[in-house]
C-alpha cells in the first residue's frame, strides 16, 4: 500500500508538474490588437528619484523616460521628430532656435502643458543650486523666454550644433507643482506627474514599482495597461524569473543567447529572442601621461598584439562588431573608411624594437626596465575575459601583464580620478551626436572628468570644437571623420568591440517588430499588447 | 595517533585532508592541461573523457583549474593559520604568565577585534590594498589570532598553579624558560584542536573573497574565483558551480572532522 502510495506520490510530482507547464498554449497565434493586461521586467537597481537631471543613473531615467516627455525625440530612424514640440525652427545663423508646442495637452493631474512649463525647466536645470550633472550643456542658452502659451525660443551666443539633442534629452516638469519647491529634495521625485505614456501608481522599495497608462498621454493612451518593473539585483536570478515566467522579458548575455535558448526547446516556445546593434563599445585604454604609454610605437605594438577578433569569439561568442571610429556600426556618422589595424605580433615585435626594447628572458626591456604593466577593469565578467584574453596575447610577444578587478566606486575614485592607473578595460556609450567633446578634448582631463587616460592633440581639439559649432549635416560629417582617422592613427585606446544588445521577450507581448529599427526593440513599445487570452497569471503580480 | 585512527570521523578526516594535500602538491604533474590555457574553440564543455570536469568559459581545463586551486586553498590556510597562531601564542603566553596590567590590556585588545565581525574587517582591510594571495593571508592571519590568545592565557593561569611550574621557579629557572618547556608544551592540545579548525575558516574566507572579487587575481586559479564564474551560468554549465562548490565543503569538512576528533581525545586525556 505505502509503496502505491509512494509511487503515486512521485508520478503525480513529475506528471501533475507537467500539466501546469505553459507548453499547451500556442503562444505563436496570431491576435488582434487589444489594450489592457500588464507587462512585467526587472531592473538590477532602483530608483532614487524621478527627476532624471537630478538623479543620474540609469534605474531612474529608464522609469522617469516612460513617464514624462521632452521637446523633441528620436523617431525610429533616429531622426528628430517633435514629442511635445509640435515643430521647430533653427534660425539662419543657427544661433536661435523656436519651437512651437502641441496646444491642448494636458498633464495627468489634468493642468494644460504650455510654454511656462518648459521655461521653468530650463531655468530648474541651468540654476546653480540645482544638483545636477548636465546643467553645462543648457548654460549655454544664452536667453530664454516665452513669446506665448505655445512657442519657446532659446538663443545661443554661438552656434552649438548638439543643441536639438540636448532639447531631446530634457524632460519636461510641470511648473505648477515645483515652482515652490527644493527641486533639489522634493516629493515629486517619489510621486510624479508626467505627460507621457504612464504614470506612476504604486512603489514598493526594494521590490517593485508599477506604472499605470496615462489617459491624457500626449501621443494617446498606450495599449498595455500595467507596466511593472521588479527589482532583482541579479542577473542569474532575473533569467530564472523569465524562465518561470514571472517577468516577460530582459536583456540575455551571449551565453544565454547562444548555448542556453537552443538547447532548450521548451524556452523557444514561450520567448522570442532579438538581436541588435548596441549601444556602446569596449576598449583597452592607457594612461598616456604615464610611461611608456607616452611612446605611439608602443600603444601601436600593443593594438597589433591583440586578436580583437578572438576577443569577440570567445567573450560574445562572435555576438559583436569590430569598430574603427567610436560610432555605431551602420549610422551616418560611422567612418567606414579608415583601414582596420589586424592582429600580427610579428608587427607588433618590429615596433617595440623599433622604440628601443629587446627581448631579456621572454620579456622585452629598455634600459634594464622591462616591459610590465597592470591591467585594471571593474567586476564585470565580460571585460575581465577581455583582459585575460588580452594578457595572453601580450605575454605571448613578451609584454608582461597582470590584471586587477575592482569594485566599480572604488575603481572610479581610487584609479580613474586620481590617474594612478595605466591601463584599462572598460566601455564608452555610442551617443546619437557625434561629438565626443567631453571624451577626447584636452581641457576636459580634470578629476571627474571623462578624458581621464589624457589625451591632449592639438587637431583633434580644433576639430571637436569646430564640429560643435557646425550644423550643416555633410560638413559635419567631414569633420568627424577627419577626427575618428586621427584618433585611429593615434591609438590612445584600442577598440576593442560593439556587442549586440540581445533581449528575450516573452511571446505572449504581441507588436513586437521582428526587424529592429535603428532606434531599438524598444522604440514601439506603446504599440505592444497582452491578448487577452494570454493574461493568466497576472493576478499573482 | 592511534586514537585518531580509532576515532572513525577523525580519521575519515585525516585521510580527506592528506588526500587534498596530495592532489595540490603534485597539481602541476596530475594536471592534464595548463590551468590557464585558453581554447575558445572550447567554450563551456561539459564534462566528457578530454575535461573530466568540463571547461569554463574561456575554455580553461576545469579540472587542471580545481588542481591549482587546491594548492592556493591549501598555502593560504596553513599561512594565515600560521600567523594566527604565532600571535596568539605570543600574546595568550605574556598575558597568561604575567597577569596584571599586560593581561587586561591584552585582553581588553581581543575583546576589540572581536567586537568587529572579521569578514567585513577583512573585506575593508583587502578593499584598500592590492589584492594578492599573500595580503590575503597576512590580513586573514592579523584578524584570526584572538582565539587562540583566549585558549593560551587560560591554559596558562590554570598550569601555572600546578606544583611543577612552583618546582621550576624555585630552581630559579627563568620566564622564558618555564614558558616554553613547561607551560606551552603542556597546553599544545587546544591550541592544535584550533589551528585545524582555523585553517578550515581560512579556507573558506579565501573562497569568500575570490568569490567576491577581492581575492586571488584572474587568471590565476582559485576555488572561490572559478565559483564565481560559474555564478553567472548555473543554469547552464552546473559543472562550474558543483566542482569548486563541493571541493570547498569537503576540504572544510574534512578539517573540522579532524578538529573535532582531535578535540575530543585531548578531552578525554584531562
Amino acid at each position: 500500500m505505502r509503496l502505491i502510495l509512494t509511487s503515486l506520490f512521485f508520478i503525480c510530482l513529475f506528471g501533475c508538474n507537467k500539466s501546469q507547464t505553459e507548453d499547451v498554449i500556442n503562444f505563436d497565434e496570431e491576435a488582434s490588437q487589444e489594450s489592457g493586461g500588464t507587462l512585467t521586467n526587472a531592473m538590477i537597481g532602483e530608483p532614487n528619484n524621478l527627476i532624471a537631471m537630478i538623479a543620474g543613473d540609469g534605474a531612474s531615467s529608464a522609469i522617469a523616460g516612460q513617464i514624462f516627455n521632452s521637446l523633441l525625440k528620436y523617431d525610429e530612424n533616429l531622426e528628430f521628430e517633435g514629442d511635445l514640440a509640435k515643430s521647430w525652427e533653427v534660425s539662419e545663423d543657427y544661433k536661435t532656435i523656436k519651437f512651437n508646442l502641441k496646444t491642448q495637452k494636458k498633464w495627468s493631474d489634468d493642468q494644460p502643458i504650455t510654454c511656462k512649463d518648459v521655461l521653468f525647466t530650463w531655468k530648474a536645470v541651468t540654476h546653480p543650486d540645482t544638483r545636477t550633472p548636465y546643467g553645462s550643456d543648457y548654460q549655454l542658452v544664452s536667453s530664454a523666454e516665452c513669446i506665448n502659451d505655445y512657442q519657446f525660443i532659446a538663443k545661443y551666443n554661438e552656434p552649438y550644433a548638439p543643441a536639438l539633442e540636448t532639447w531631446a534629452s530634457l524632460h519636461i516638469l510641470p511648473e505648477h507643482l515645483l515652482k515652490d519647491e527644493d527641486i533639489n529634495n522634493t516629493f515629486f521625485s517619489l510621486n510624479p506627474v508626467g505627460s507621457n505614456y504612464f504614470a506612476l501608481d504604486s512603489w514598493v522599495t526594494g521590490q517593485q514599482l508599477k506604472l499605470k497608462a496615462n489617459p491624457n498621454a500626449i501621443h494617446g493612451k498606450p495599449l498595455i495597461e500595467n507596466k511593472v518593473s521588479r527589482i532583482i539585483p541579479d542577473l542569474s536570478s532575473q533569467f530564472m524569473e523569465l524562465i518561470a515566467g514571472n517577468i516577460d522579458l530582459m536583456s540575455i548575455n551571449p551565453i544565454q543567447y547562444s548555448r542556453v535558448f537552443p538547447n532548450r526547446s521548451e524556452l523557444n516556445n514561450k520567448i522570442n529572442l532579438y538581436k541588435e546593434m548596441g549601444n556602446g563599445y569596449t576598449y583597452f585604454g592607457f594612461n598616456l601621461n604615464k610611461k611608456p604609454f607616452d611612446d605611439i610605437n608602443i600603444r601601436k605594438a600593443i593594438s597589433y598584439a591583440i586578436d580583437r577578433q578572438e576577443i569577440i569569439d570567445g567573450v560574445l561568442l562572435g555576438l559583436g562588431e569590430e569598430i574603427t571610429s567610436p560610432y555605431k556600426p551602420g549610422t551616418y556618422w560611422e567612418n567606414k573608411n579608415i583601414k582596420k589595424l589586424s592582429f600580427n605580433p610579428q608587427k607588433a615585435k618590429e615596433l617595440l624594437e623599433k622604440s628601443g626594447y629587446h627581448l631579456n628572458n621572454n620579456i622585452y626591456e629598455k634600459d634594464g626596465i622591462p616591459l610590465s604593466f597592470e591591467i585594471l577593469t571593474n567586476q564585470n565578467k565580460q571585460r575581465e575575459m577581455t583582459a585575460v584574453l588580452i594578457q595572453r596575447r601580450l605575454q605571448d610577444i613578451g609584454i608582461d601583464v597582470s590584471i586587477r578587478v575592482i569594485e566599480w566606486a572604488s575603481f572610479v575614485n581610487r584609479f580613474i580620478k586620481t590617474g594612478e592607473f595605466q591601463a584599462v578595460v572598460l566601455g564608452w556609450s555610442l551617443s546619437l551626436d557625434p561629438d565626443q567633446y567631453s571624451i577626447w578634448h584636452s581641457s576636459q582631463q580634470g578629476p571627474g572628468q571623462f578624458n581621464f587616460i589624457g589625451y591632449s592633440n592639438k587637431t583633434v581639439d580644433d576639430l571637436l570644437e569646430k564640429g560643435r559649432r557646425e550644423l550643416n549635416k555633410e560638413k559635419r560629417k567631414a569633420i568627424y571623420d577627419e577626427f575618428s582617422s586621427i584618433l585611429y592613427e593615434d591609438q590612445p585606446i584600442v577598440y576593442l568591440y560593439a556587442g549586440y544588445g540581445l533581449s528575450a521577450i516573452h511571446k505572449k507581448i504581441k507588436g513586437v517588430k521582428k526587424l529592429s529599427p535603428p532606434a531599438g526593440i524598444y522604440h514601439n513599445d506603446y504599440e505592444w499588447f497582452v491578448p487577452t487570452k494570454f493574461r493568466r497569471n497576472e493576478m499573482s503580480l | 595517533m592511534k586514537k585518531i585512527i580509532k576515532n572513525p570521523l577523525a580519521l575519515a578526516g585525516l585521510i580527506i585532508i592528506l588526500l587534498i594535500a596530495i592532489l595540490a602538491l603534485f597539481a602541476s604533474y596530475l594536471s592534464p592541461y595548463d590551468p590557464n590555457y585558453i581554447d575558445i574553440q572550447s567554450i563551456l564543455v561539459s564534462p566528457n573523457k578530454q575535461h573530466i570536469m568540463g571547461t569554463d568559459a574561456l575554455g580553461r581545463d576545469v579540472f587542471s583549474r580545481m588542481l591549482h586551486g587546491a594548492q592556493i586553498s591549501l598555502l593560504v590556510g596553513i599561512v594565515a593559520v600560521g600567523i594566527s597562531t604565532l600571535i596568539g601564542i605570543v600574546l595568550g603566553s605574556i598575558a597568561g604568565f604575567y597577569r596584571g596590567i599586560t593581561d587586561t590590556l591584552i585582553m581588553r585588545l581581543v575583546d576589540v577585534m572581536l567586537s568587529i565581525p572579521s569578514f567585513f574587517l577583512i573585506l575593508a582591510v583587502i578593499a584598500f590594498l592590492t589584492p594578492s594571495i599573500w595580503n590575503i593571508m597576512i590580513v586573514i592571519g592579523l584578524t584570526s589570532w584572538m582565539g587562540v590568545t583566549r585558549l593560551v592565557r587560560a591554559e596558562f593561569l590554570s598550569l601555572k598553579e600546578r606544583d611543577f611550574i612552583l618546582a621550576a621557579e624555585t630552581i630559579g629557572a627563568s620566564d622564558l624558560r618555564i614558558i616554553l618547556t613547561h607551560l606551552l608544551p603542556n597546553s599544545l592540545g587546544p591550541i592544535i584542536v584550533s589551528t585545524v579548525l582555523g585553517v578550515a575558516s581560512a579556507v573558506l574566507i579565501e573562497s569568500g573573497l575570490s568569490f567576491l572579487g577581492l581575492g586571488v587575481q584572474a587568471p590565476t586559479a582559485s576555488w572561490g574565483n572559478i565559483l564565481t564564474d560559474g555564478k553567472e551560468y548555473i543554469q547552464f554549465a552546473w559543472w562550474l558551480s558543483l566542482f569548486p562548490g563541493l571541493a570547498i565543503l569537503i576540504t572544510v569538512l574534512g578539517y573540522n572532522l579532524l578538529g573535532e576528533g582531535l578535540r575530543d581525545n585531548f578531552d578525554q586525556n584531562t
